[in-house]
């Protein structure tokens, strides 16, 4: 069962359709008792950066999602709630949850040259290692995935998991130990989004 | 390898997909729930919904494009009467990936800026419909083609990406059914003044255009609706997308 | 009452398919019989089947001389349509494609006509039915719980061409309907296709509205099309037509895709043969298929035995079609397994469609003249049949 955050932002309805077309039980829930039982976490969003923490800090979540991470429970946040679990965001004011050693900046406009910010549109990623999340049996690699975003996340080697190009390189998963942030969208990502969500569901970090 | 997104357009009426020509003269194209089903297997990027006739009613048929959206597992736009924060919210909620703005970016121009504030620049689209006036100017029109807003359309996307929005569909109304290619000078010209992601429409025939729009126009992404629905001499009604070889081909590889 | 199961030694049709099956001394079913018959005297022998093939298309020929089109054929994107398509190709033939839209297409099907029709070279015409009209009648029908809820596709397919052929003036209609993998058929598990009288009355019953775009093949079309000449030829009946080897042929030449079940091509009939037939109906069409297969050579006993053991729906794909069907239908859950478990009726239960004479005796008076007017119509027409 994955227990997906609604703290009145993000795209709840596409998870949890995705789920379920692929045979995933999911819950949608606001209720801080049904988050201290969940066993796999996903944590939504869309949007600004400062926004969604005010809707979430006026929650009693933040502790809860602290709880249950280092309870090692596996916890995965899309695109905003990727952005959400880092330090902070140039996007906005407000530290984010700290739950990775990462902070998110705007794309470096000259490093892109002609592109245009947002990213919006299919792009590659990059594994950097192999485990449950990467393996996409006999699917074309790399996998390709729907992005959206003014602002992408920066962090050590060590946590990244997956390297997109949009200009230059920059992490597009990162993984620390059971938590991950994909800067992404998988929800919106047909047969690619499918299998890494299918990956997620059966994860034992 | 670049690549990029290749969008089909589908026009709403009444709940019915329908397709016109130059705006006008509606075809019926069929049931919208089964179109979208077979355009996500084909792997489409990405499909723009727009109700074409939403301006006329109150709010967008939420409980209609939340049959649409349980289709998609891919992005889905969708525009049609959206001119208030809580509409915008319910589709969101919904499982819409963007929303697309028309009359109102006129009307309204703050909606914009708030959705873009709220739900971030990436989730706002707005649509400028192109007609050449009779003194053969470039204007900007909404209400389904109607109503000459009397701006020219470079001055009007500097505007709307000031206000916030995080794309622009330049749609040239008078190719659009036509077949006959996209207007790539208008593209070029509001694509190299502003920062933000155009998506060009209306006109395309062949995967020819589509390279056309972005090496020439210096589009983002394209977007077509009837080259998508229609096939053959007799406008036969059939659903085709572009296959990953062919894109990888014709397009991507030229990039 | 015996509860005993008898099964064909021959097919592998038995009681259960039609508790009024009898067995000769062999054991052999009168399915089997039966389409012994049908073979004699619809499917010509080898050389028979040649001469006949020649001069059905040498008369669509000249029929369609100075025509922009000579035939019309409707394709749905199965096997049958499909590998008929290829074959008028290499007959030399110019039919006008045409395809019925009813809303349940599946990619496979789109993509399998696209690539037909692409390389083939041949002309697409498409009748999309008024979504929301279609959906309420097919609703219904399943409120009516009869059996053949698929003919209200296979009707408004007839009328389509006939309709079709009728306007641009074409006299011969391309059907897929075969003997070798289609004769065997129970007949409580169908309805006439052609029944619009039935059709009307289900839909008054249950819908109240009377049709807008919905294409009856009603007296009048049948007539028309009678008085015109404008025939249905079964040409695969005229060449050795084998699945396995027209699929291949089609996989080569074409870049058909498989689908996996007979009628596959189409969501509802998919869910329909795979989930409500056997569900609601006690019926599982597969066994008449193959049975018709083994009839006619194409699989043994054993190997029809064994595609029975594979399950009738794969577990996923039913979820899922379950879950669509219901969306598309606007049938909640609660609303779709009431129908479901509402008692069979059969379709006579119904108004139905009664031999013509018997409801207007006075037609048998004036058939005579009726022949005589057709005959010199068709004179005129340069008919020569």
């Amino acid at each position: 069962m994955v227990t997906i955050i609604d703290y009145g932002v993000g795209n709840l309805g596409s998870i949890q359709n995705m789920l379920q077309r692929i045979g995933v039980a999911s819950l949608v829930t606001a209720d801080p008792k049904q988050v201290e039982q969940a066993e796999r976490i996903i944590l939504p969003g869309i949007g600004a950066f400062d926004s969604a923490m005010t809707k979430l800090e006026q929650t009693e979540l933040p502790s809860i999602l602290r709880e249950r991470s280092a309870a090692g429970i596996p916890l995965l946040g899309i695109c905003l709630g990727a952005q959400l679990l880092t330090h902070g965001s140039e996007e906005g004011s407000r530290p984010g949850l700290g739950f990775i050693d990462a902070h998110c900046i705007k794309f470096n406009a000259q490093k892109i040259g002609s592109l245009k910010v947002p990213q919006m549109g299919w792009n590659e990623v990059i594994f950097q290692s192999t485990n449950t999340i990467t393996d996409f049996m006999d699917m074309e690699i790399p996998p390709r995935f729907y992005f959206a975003h003014s602002y992408h996340m920066v962090a050590d080697q060590e946590y990244v998991l997956g390297l997109t190009q949009y200009g230059y390189n920059f992490p597009t998963i990162l993984k620390k130990g059971n938590i991950l942030a994909m800067q992404f969208h998988p929800e919106k990502s047909h047969q690619y989004g499918m299998q890494i969500l299918r990956n997620f569901s059966v994860w034992k970090p | 390898m670049r690549r990029v997104r290749v969008i089909p357009v589908l026009l709403l009426h009444n709940r019915q997909l329908v397709k016109t020509t130059q705006f006008k003269n509606p075809k019926y194209i069929g049931d919208g729930i089964n179109a979208l089903k077979i355009f996500n297997e084909k792997g489409a990027d990405e499909v723009v919904v727009l109700d074409i006739d939403a301006f006329n009613r109150k709010e967008p048929d939420f409980e209609f494009i939340g049959k649409l959206v349980s289709e998609c597992f891919m992005p889905l736009a969708y525009g049609g009467g959206i001119h208030t924060m809580d509409q915008a919210q319910r589709l969101f909620a919904l499982g819409i990936e963007k929303v697309v703005i028309g009359a109102c970016a006129i009307s309204q121009p703050s909606l914009i800026t708030n959705l873009a504030n709220q739900y971030g620049s990436q989730s706002v689209v707005v649509s400028i419909d192109i007609k050449k006036d009779w003194l053969k100017r470039n204007r900007a029109f909404t209400e389904n083609g109607k109503k000459n807003t009397g701006l020219d359309p470079l001055t009007y996307a500097k505007q709307l990406k000031e206000l916030g929005a995080g794309e622009l569909i330049v749609q040239s109304i008078d190719r659009e059914g036509t077949g006959k290619g996209y207007d790539v000078t208008i593209l070029q010209e509001i694509s190299s003044a502003i920062s933000i992601p155009v998506v060009a429409l209306g006109g395309a025939n062949s995967t020819n255009d589509f390279l056309k729009a972005i090496v020439e126009g210096g589009a983002s992404a394209v977007a077509a609706g009837s080259m998508f629905v229609f096939k053959g001499p007799h406008k036969a009604v059939l659903i085709s997308y572009p296959s990953p070889k062919e894109l990888k081909e014709k397009l991507y590889s030229h990039l | 009452m015996s509860t005993k199961i008898i099964t064909c030694t021959h097919c592998i049709l038995d009681t259960t398919d039609d508790p009024s099956i009898v067995f000769d001394n062999d054991g052999i079913c009168n399915y089997c019989l039966d389409y012994r018959q049908q073979e004699l005297h619809n499917v010509p022998s080898a050389d028979l089947a040649t001469i006949k093939l020649a001069d059905t298309i040498a008369a669509i020929k000249k029929a369609g001389e100075g025509k922009r089109y000579d035939s019309i054929l409707g394709l749905s994107g199965g096997v049958d349509s499909s590998y008929l398509a290829l074959q008028a190709k290499h007959w030399g033939l110019r039919p006008l494609i045409v395809h019925f839209d009813n809303g349940w297409n599946s990619e496979l099907a789109v993509s399998n006509i696209e690539k037909t029709i692409a390389t083939l070279g041949f002309d697409l015409h498409t009748l999309v039915i008024q979504w929301e009209e279609f959906r309420d009648l097919q609703v219904a029908f399943l409120k009516a719980s009869v059996v053949d809820i698929e003919m209200v596709t296979d009707h408004a397919i007839t009328a389509t061409l006939y309709r079709l052929a009728l306007k641009e003036n074409i006299k011969f209609i391309l059907s897929g309907t075969n003997v070798v993998t289609e004769a065997i058929l129970p007949p409580h598990w169908i309805h006439h296709k052609s029944d619009y009288i039935h059709i009307r009355a289900i839909q008054k019953k249950f819908v109240g509205k009377p049709f807008k775009t919905y294409p009856l093949w009603n007296l009048r079309t049948r007539v028309m099309a009678n008085l015109k000449g404008i025939r249905s030829v079964s040409l695969l009946n005229l060449i050795p037509y084998n699945k396995d080897e027209a699929k291949r042929e089609m996989v080569a030449e074409l870049g058909w895709r498989d689908y996996g079940g007979k009628h596959y091509e189409s969501i509802f009939t998919r869910f329909y043969q795979g989930y409500i037939l056997p569900t609601k109906f006690k019926i599982d069409k597969r066994r008449a298929h193959l049975a018709t297969l083994i009839c006619s050579k194409q699989l043994t006993r054993q190997e029809a035995l064994a595609e029975l053991s594979k399950p009738i729906y794969e577990p996923e794909l039913l979820r899922m079609d379950y879950d669509f069907v219901l969306k598309k239908l606007g049938l909640t859950k609660v609303e779709f397994e009431k129908i479901m478990s509402d008692p069979v009726k059969a379709h006579s239960d119904y108004p139905i469609e009664t031999n013509i004479y018997s409801r207007y005796p006075f037609l048998k008076l004036a058939r005579p003249f009726w022949l005589a007017l057709k005959s010199q119509l068709t004179k005129r027409n340069g008919h020569n049949h």
